[in-house]
């Protein structure tokens, strides 16, 4: 054990003021370092000296993912076997008839599956890591959705991993519509005193405008980021109006970040970009509510996983709306 | 034992450990901060400018996963590295109460450091930080550090 001595005053000690200072001066460098060149550095650490956590991480998500149900795996897969023998038949006359009437094929959304991984360290709270990258044919600015609506966006790609913020990040934005298209406005986020209060803003639309509660917001498609019809949340309550000019609503996410597991990316890959998915949410959005009006019925039994879901679902909104 | 090889050996663990527990099992929620931990005791045994080195590695590392405020990590554990390492010279202790308070007190002054340091936009609200969540932290982290050391055998004589 080194004997104890005090560091002031000899030149050794000087030494160790001149080389705390220089770490102190770099350490504060580091905050002002442009974002691009934060990324760089932070990637590179991802890649080197922390690849090993990341990668139990993706080893731990795999095991979890092969350890759920087999017998409900096996009921989805008969399930997805009939449907999409049912869909190939379906899509052959598609084809058919789309040549006939001389259209040009107009591709879908392609849709990446990816598992998210948390660091939850401090400061990470609004990153996810996916297990895809551009090998996949996932690319900066590509949404990132569940099947509840949307969770956020790619904002770095490396072969096998990205990195996408979700909608709690400050930096969030995305232009948002009611799903009728009548009013139009910009979707952004807001602390809540708990990060569970963290919720969605729609600022901007017009004062004439009037949203009832619940109503569905959707994305717009303007920006061209975003696709046209991804569920971001349902109205809550105004939030402020300012005179005769615009209003902004409290925006009840659909959903919760932190909750989420596994999500989509949804890359344009495909010969056309995505330019409206509506159908895809809100068909999504009607079963729900199918499965909620057969609950209120009392029919016991009826639409389990469903039922499940929108309990979920419930119970967050009531916590989120005693927040507010 | 202090300075052994044994006493290193934690200091090195820990943060493979907080990072094993963080990352690479996902326990972020109810797992403590064995990176300040082991900052803290490590500076206690090194110089000034090593400290603050120490530091700036751990917080960079701990940056690498942030995306709300990268550098404040780098920031906060760099200050709290050459504090740990200058508290020798204010604070000298032989009791397990004292390993306790130390690392509290530098667990909830790191969490301070990067509340000051982040951008005003993502702070948490300053009394739900400095009332209740950084010292619940910090009273866990050093629990769970203290124990660890003990149980390890790696804490027999006093600290500094």
């Amino acid at each position: 054990m080194p004997a104890y001595e005090s560091e002031g005053g000899d030149r050794a000690g000087r030494r160790q003021i001149v080389l705390s200072l220089l770490f102190l001066i770099l350490a504060a460098t580091t905050l002002y370092l442009p974002g691009h060149v934060q990324e760089e550095v932070a990637s590179s650490l991802r890649s080197s000296v922390l690849y090993p956590f990341i990668a139990t991480q993706r080893a731990v998500a795999d095991t979890r993912i092969r350890a759920t149900r087999m017998e409900e795996l096996q009921a989805q897969l008969d399930s997805a076997v009939a449907s999409v023998s049912a869909h190939r038949t379906l899509a052959h006359e598609n084809r058919q008839l789309r040549s006939l009437l001389g259209l040009r094929e107009i591709a879908g959304p392609a849709f990446v599956p990816a598992t998210v991984v948390r660091p939850g360290t401090r400061g990470s709270e609004s990153m996810l890591l996916l297990n895809v990258g551009s090998a996949d044919g996932v690319a900066v600015n590509d949404p990132v959705v569940s099947a509840e609506g949307l969770v956020g966006i790619v904002r770095e790609v490396r072969g096998r991993s990205a990195i996408a913020m979700d909608w709690t990040h400050p930096d969030f934005r995305v232009s948002g519509m009611a799903v009728d298209g009548e009013v139009f406005g910009i979707v952004e986020p807001r602390r809540g005193s708990f990060r569970e209060e963290d919720r969605l803003m729609l600022s901007g639309t017009p004062f004439h405008a009037e949203l009832a509660d619940s109503s569905l917001v959707v994305t717009s498609g303007r920006g061209s980021v975003y696709p046209r019809g991804i569920t971001v949340g349902r109205v809550h309550s105004l939030a402020e109006a300012e005179a005769g000019w615009r209003k902004s609503y409290w925006i009840l996410p659909a959903v919760r970040p932190a909750s989420v597991t596994h999500v989509l990316v949804m890359t344009d890959s495909e010969a056309e970009s995505p330019d409206d998915v509506l159908h895809l949410f809100t068909e999504e959005e009607a079963v729900d509510e199918e499965g909620e009006d057969s609950e209120i019925g009392g029919e016991e039994g009826a639409g389990e996983g469903g039922g499940g879901a929108e309990g979920d679902s419930q119970s967050e909104s009531e916590d989120v709306g005693g927040g507010g | 034992m202090k300075g052994s090889w044994r006493f290193w050996g934690v200091v090195a663990t820990l943060p493979i450990l907080h990072f094993f527990i963080h990352v690479g099992l996902g326990f972020s929620a109810w797992s403590p901060d064995l990176l300040t931990v082991a900052l803290l005791l490590g500076a206690r045994e090194l110089r000034m400018g090593a400290a603050a080195g120490l530091g700036f590695f751990f917080g960079l590392m701990e940056d690498a996963f942030s995306v709300l405020a990268f550098g404040a990590n780098t920031m906060a554990m760099t200050i709290v590295g050459l504090v740990g390492a200058r508290s020798r010279d204010l604070f000298m202790g032989d009791s397990l109460l004292f390993l306790i308070s130390y690392l509290a007190l530098g667990k909830w002054v790191r969490d301070l450091l990067h509340w000051l340091v982040s951008a005003q936009d993502i702070r948490a609200p300053a009394l739900e930080m400095l009332l209740f969540d950084a010292p619940t932290q910090a009273i866990y982290a050093a629990l769970a550090g203290a124990l660890l050391i003990l149980l390890v055998g790696a804490w027999r004589e006093p600290i500094r």
